[in-house]
């Protein structure tokens, strides 16, 4: 029994291996043009280290990017259009709001960069009337084979079918998917209705539009992956972690690839809740903290909070699949500190990203980022990095926070070191802010679980900023991720629309929302049938999302156990009234509940990775681990004699005040002065104020 | 994990406050404001706040000042503070009260137009007045004259409901008799009264957000900070301002009529005066005030409008790496003038409801003014109208809907790109309504939703954009009132540019699509049938550059897009294409080019 967790990133393909052995972690470069390549030698590399043989590797849970590559890099599939007559443009005209209110200048994502050209919008003759769904106007078959004609001529396979109202009754984008593929064997076909069947026309255009656009390539990745492992000699199962933090198989992603659009994010927040777990901490806020950006998710009572879908958009378009609710900054290692025109001191959103990278890469870069800061202070040594295996020039880091910052604004290069991190750290806060305390949260209640190899340097100024309860590293901090892929489990969503206002219902309308779970039911079902899982191994969760009559977003509500009856339907009700009460401060008791979409999840676990327990603490002293001592600048502004430790010969048990670091292959943890940091049972860190349990 | 130490060091007041804690101050200064605008939105009933966001939120010291401003739509953005300025004049009691919350909307006390409602509470700390938190939504229906909006009106007061410092809580007691008052004077009570509660949360929440900064950074800092973010943002405008040449920049153009009098059409006169690292918006010239509700109020819409022109053109957020906080410090450096009793700054007793367009024409015609020294900078002309439509009727049951639409145009051709297409305009920036949605819920439907490509955009090296037409059908009869313009005097091309094409508005009746009747840019109160159908054609962006140096590949494009014909192509671009090879005749091409620039 041998399981791996791959996760993709801009720079390193992460690898965590679990075996009779033990756990194992490796990194080896990402292959940006083809992923598979890093992520077949990656395999390869970790069961030798192991020594297993890839035959003995059971699953690969995967994380990849290489579906959310294809749009911002702008380069899916040709794609064409069914649409409806006289709505040609919904995928142009949008929402009709501009991405900026102060610009002339500005670029639209959904003209500058269509899914879909105008010219392969084709609009044909069919109307379903709202609001029971009676077609008022029938499909016009020819019409529909003349554009299949002209989209062969240009060499598109690639189809998607949105009409208006479908989610009411998709018997015409069923109709045309036929016809599709009768003239059309090999096409890539998408129904609106069959990626989100609820309301709003542009939202789940968009959303089918944006499958057949990433869907080819994203197929043909995940299937050549397949294949290339098979020839490694690894005959495992292959799974791709999806937006929602569920997994799902390779064929299921083929079909429905933008379920995995947020796929790499997804397994960080994922590993990051398992940390959690691990540490016996209910309440987790993760920070993910790259070179570029920063992924932050606030997960309440260990679990993973869904993106409303009013707020998933990817590369500028909006796309209605869940998602885990996380918010990106620019705020990374490589984000660049300069001053403006006007005089203000600015960190990032521009990065230096890896090329040049920031000024000490010694490659060209003379911006001082993030990291440079870090050097500057002390806090990264620039021989450690890395394991040593990056040379990194403390000297062009200084110079670069001289000329740009320190010199322009009369300070000390410490000074402006110590303004560089405590700007970026506060925009983190800010961000952390809007996704907790804006939500009704409660930081204080909450742990921050920093994570990426830089994450455990900022963590416990974060913690200070949000006036967080204190900080969780995790036992691999640069490898998280990875690890998150072995911590989830199967799942698979689908939705139907059914708009009855529940307070009025009759037993009529009742009847349709207990036909349309039954069908939701089944669907899941059938997928995790299909995955072989035996059925007293699925659950099956069923949500109710529902706004206020006349509101216009909607928040989910539990559904009673079986089916809902006029005794019963006051669940729903009372949930939202309790749900909306928590999201926004505010309930309208008395104002109709209006269910939107009925949503079916279903789950089956899968066995979750064991990390080990390291050694308890005899009592000897930690000085076995210590490294050396040097100089570090701490955030008071004091300069003092501090130690490093080298985390892996800390036992279970042990504790080190700051000022201290501890350091490890690929990350390094930051404890100042007046804290203290405690080793937990894995091997895991709980950094808080001395004195404070 | 509170640090103490750290907090108490920054409560000692500094002369000047580092750059460090100073952006800090703006990070938090910025979220308060996002979030406030956040809730206001997300919880309220009305589609014109919900899903077109029509909607400001902020922060505000005892002078009125704005300290942070939500980026929600831009005629919101900077009008708060005529408000605070008009509550102060008229505040009942004649004084604040911890636990106040006051609805204001008089537009001759400050307000941006009637039905944008403003919910302010003060805030104190430790006892005493700090500033405001406060925030503005449009709403669908407070009582005026007709459904929904108005033009054709005699005067302010049959705007509706008129507020003025009016409490709705006094000391944290609710006004009993004003609510109910409200709750009797609207055809969409229930929506009003909801989205007024609405924004009392969202005042609420952003006033404990701002006690808790001051509880952080203490007071004298967190009010420092803010003056020199207002420093740092003037200083900024007044660098690009002084980039401009010296000297007066005119433009002018005609509205199409005031909603009444149909033949007379209404001048707009712009004169951008500028001196060193300051400059005067001068409407004088423009027309008188119109006996009307088309008129803009002077503080709260057309300053306003008018500081929005130069954070376009002089701060743009997308060319810029920096970005400019919403202050007012911006907007010092810009001296707006406009004569008393004109139709930029009317006298009561005028209504001055119905005042969108001529805001929007106007930054349109300071883009224009200014066309020969920044020719980098400015783009042709923009549809720069708006079409804000009132669909209403009365349902079974004897209660109203109201429904209120705003629909987009598109840009002008730009220095180095394409207008952008069917998208609000200039000042306006709201969502529009899922017309899914819409149908599920009120008795219409929509038949037409799609680009406008009747008649061809600007042409020029950068095309204008392409304006939309939106076909809605009303299923029981009901009554329709339609503000809009431009419907004479189509969007202007230029260093070589066409100009773009004029707007219209046809009404006919499903049964006989062909027999429309062609409309007035402005109606009101239109009574309508059942299965009448508004269809509403935005006028097309006017084209920059000369056509002749469209790249002929992007002439193809748009044949192939169908945005202009093939003869058009030709005639115009001097393109030839090949539409069944779907490629551009390269020889022809040259020839026709070639002979179009000489003659």
């Amino acid at each position: 029994m041998a399981r791996i967790g791959v996760d993709v990133g801009g720079t390193n393909t992460d690898l965590v291996l679990e075996c009779a052995k033990g756990v194992f972690y490796h990194k080896v470069p990402t292959t940006l043009k083809n992923q598979s390549i890093g992520v077949v030698e990656g395999v390869r590399s970790i069961c030798g280290l192991a020594g297993i043989e890839p035959a003995e590797v059971d699953v690969i849970v995967h994380g990849t990017t290489t579906a959310t590559n294809i749009t911002i890099e702008h380069n899916g599939s040709e794609t064409g259009m069914l649409t409806t007559r006289g709505f040609r443009d919904i995928l142009h005209i949008g929402r009709h709001k501009r991405p900026y209110n102060f610009s002339l200048h500005f670029s639209v994502p959904r003209q500058d960069q269509p899914l879909v050209k105008r010219r392969n919008r084709i609009a044909v003759s069919e109307r379903v009337l709202p609001p029971t769904g009676e077609v008022h106007t029938a499909l016009d078959e020819q019409e529909v084979r003349e554009a299949i004609k002209l989209f062969r001529k240009r060499g598109i396979s690639s189809i998607t079918v949105g009409f208006m109202f479908a989610f009411l009754n998709d018997v015409h984008e069923r109709r045309a998917k036929e016809i599709i593929l009768e003239e059309m064997p090999d096409a890539y076909v998408t129904l609106s209705s069959e990626v989100a069947n609820v309301m709003r026309e542009y939202e789940r255009f968009s959303t089918a539009a944006m499958n057949c656009y990433v869907g080819p390539k994203t197929a043909f990745y995940l299937r050549d992956l397949e294949s290339k492992l098979r020839e490694a000699g690894v005959s495992s199962k292959l799974r791709i972690m999806q937006s929602n933090g569920g997994v799902s198989t390779v064929e299921s992603c083929a079909a429905k690839p933008i379920r995995i659009l947020m796929s790499g994010p997804a397994g960080g927040v994922i590993g990051g809740a398992s940390e959690g777990v691990m540490a016996g901490v209910k309440n987790v806020i993760t920070v993910d903290i790259g070179g570029t950006s920063a992924d932050i998710s606030t997960i309440p009572d260990g679990r993973v909070k869904i993106m409303n879908p009013r707020d998933t958009y990817v590369s500028g378009h909006p796309v209605l699949t869940p998602m885990i609710d996380l918010v990106t900054i620019g705020a990374g290692g490589g984000s660049i500190a300069y001053i403006d025109e006007a005089g203000a001191f600015n960190v990032g959103p521009r990065s230096a990203g890896s090329e040049p990278g920031p000024a000490c890469y010694g490659r060209g870069g003379v911006e001082p980022t993030v990291t440079d800061a870090q050097i500057v202070l002390g806090r990264l040594d620039p021989d450690l990095v890395l394991g040593g295996d990056l040379q990194l020039d403390p000297e062009l880091s200084r110079k670069a926070i001289e000329e740009k910052i320190a010199q322009p604004l009369g300070m000390s290069v410490e000074e402006a070191a110590l303004g560089i991190l405590k700007i970026i750290n506060n925009n983190m806060a800010l961000a952390i802010r809007s996704n907790s305390v804006a939500r009704g949260i409660d930081p204080r209640d909450f742990s921050i679980l920093p994570f990426g190899g830089a994450g455990p340097l900022h963590g416990v100024a974060l913690a200070e900023a949000i006036a967080a309860r204190d900080v969780i590293v995790p036992v691999a901090p640069g490898i998280t991720a990875a690890v998150g892929l072995l911590k989830t489990d199967l799942q698979y969503e689908h939705t139907e629309a059914v708009i009855v206002e529940i307070n009025a219902a009759d037993d009529a309308q009742l009847a349709r929302i207990n036909d349309a779970a039954r069908i939701l039911h089944d669907r899941v079902v059938a997928e995790l049938d299909d995955d072989g899982i035996p059925r007293d191994g699925q659950q099956v969760e069923m949500i109710a999302e529902c706004r206020y009559h006349g509101q216009g977003f909607e928040l989910r509500a539990q559904m009673p156990d079986g089916p809902v009856t006029q005794a019963n339907k006051s669940v729903i009700v009372g949930s939202f009234h309790d749900q909306h009460q928590l999201d926004y401060g505010y309930s309208y008791r008395d104002q109709g509940v209006e269910l939107i979409t009925l949503r079916a999840i279903g789950r089956a676990s899968i066995e979750r990775l064991h990390i080990p327990k390291v050694r308890q603490t005899d009592g000897s002293s930690i000085d076995r681990a210590l490294m050396f001592v040097r100089k570090t600048t701490f955030d008071d502004g004091r300069t003092l004699e501090t130690p490093r430790y080298d985390r892996t010969r800390l036992y279970a048990g042990d504790k080190v005040e700051g000022p201290a670091i501890l350091v490890q292959h690929d990350s390094t943890t930051l404890v100042p002065p007046g804290y203290v940091a405690e080793t937990l049972e894995y091997g895991n860190t709980r950094v808080h104020r001395v004195g404070v349990a | 994990m509170v640090s103490t130490a750290h907090a108490l060091a920054l409560k000692e007041a500094p002369a000047e406050i580092d750059p460090i804690t100073l952006q800090v101050i703006r990070g938090s200064f910025e979220t308060i404001a996002e979030e406030m605008a956040h809730m206001l939105y997300r919880m309220s009933f009305s589609s014109i706040i919900r899903e077109s966001e029509d909607l400001g939120a902020g922060l505000f010291d005892v002078d009125f000042n704005t300290l942070c401003e939500s980026e929600s739509t831009p005629m919101h953005i900077g009008s708060i503070p005529g408000y605070l300025r008009g509550i102060q004049a008229t505040l009942e009691d004649g004084e604040w009260f911890e636990g106040d919350v006051v609805v204001h909307n008089h537009p001759y006390h400050g307000s941006s137009h009637t039905p944008d409602l403003a919910i302010v509470v003060p805030v104190f700390y430790h006892g005493r007045l700090v500033g405001f938190a406060g925030n503005t939504a449009h709403h669908v229906d407070i009582g005026a004259a007709t459904p929904g909006l108005i033009i054709d009106v005699p005067d302010v007061f049959a705007e509706g409901m008129l507020f003025a410092g009016t409490k709705l809580y006094r000391k944290g007691q609710p006004n009993n008799a004003m609510w109910n008052f409200i709750r009797n004077n609207s055809r969409a009570a229930q929506q009003l009264v909801s989205d007024i509660e609405a924004q009392v949360a969202s005042a609420r929440l952003g006033a404990r957000r701002f006690v808790e900064l001051v509880d952080k950074f203490g007071e004298e800092t967190v009010f420092q900070a803010a003056g020199q973010l207002m420093d740092y943002a003037e200083r900024m405008m007044r660098q690009r301002i002084s980039e401009i040449p010296d000297g007066e920049y005119m433009a002018e153009g005609w509205l199409d009529d005031d909603g009444r009098n149909r033949e007379q059409r209404l001048k707009v006169k712009v004169t951008v005066r500028v001196r060193g690292d300051e400059l005067d918006v001068d409407l004088t010239g423009s027309a008188d005030q119109t006996p009307t509700a088309y008129n803009v109020p002077f503080e709260g819409s057309t300053k306003v409008a008018a500081y929005a022109a130069f954070r376009k053109l002089l701060l743009d957020a997308y060319t810029s790496d920096v970005r400019v906080p919403s202050n007012e410090g911006s907007f010092r450096p810009i001296n707006v003038i406009a004569p008393l009793g004109s139709i930029f700054n009317p006298k009561p007793p005028a209504s001055a409801e119905a005042r969108f367009t001529q805001c929007n024409r106007m930054i349109d015609l300071i883009i224009r003014a200014l066309a020969p020294v920044m020719p980098d900078t400015v783009i042709a002309g923009s549809s720069a109208s708006i079409s804000f439509a009132a669909y209403s009727g009365v349902r079974p049951s004897g209660d109203y809907w109201v429904f209120l639409e705003v629909n987009e145009g598109a840009y002008g051709g730009r220095p180095r790109s394409d207008g952008p297409d069917s998208i609000d305009n200039l000042m306006a920036n709201t969502r529009n309504n899922p017309l899914e949605d819409l149908a599920m819920h009120i008795p219409m439907i929509c038949d037409r939703y799609e680009l406008r490509d009747d008649v061809p955009p600007g042409a020029g090296r950068f095309r204008g954009g392409l304006g939309v037409v939106k076909a809605q059908r009303v299923l029981t009869e009901g009554f329709i009132t339609h503000e809009s313009e431009r419907h004479m005097e189509a969007p202007w091309g230029i260093f070589g540019g066409t100009d773009g094409a004029v707007g219209k508005c046809l009404i006919y009746n499903s049964a006989a699509p062909d027999s429309s009747r062609e409309m007035h840019s402005k109606f009101s109160g239109l009574a309508v049938n059942a299965n009448d159908t508004m269809a509403y054609f935005s006028p097309n962006g006017g084209g920059y550059g000369s056509p002749l140096d469209r790249p002929a590949q992007k002439v193809l494009e748009d044949v192939l897009d169908g945005f202009y014909s093939a003869e058009h192509a030709s005639s115009v671009y001097g393109v030839v294409v090949d539409l069944e090879d779907e490629t551009v005749d390269i020889q022809e091409t040259a020839r026709l080019r070639a002979r179009k620039k000489k003659g």
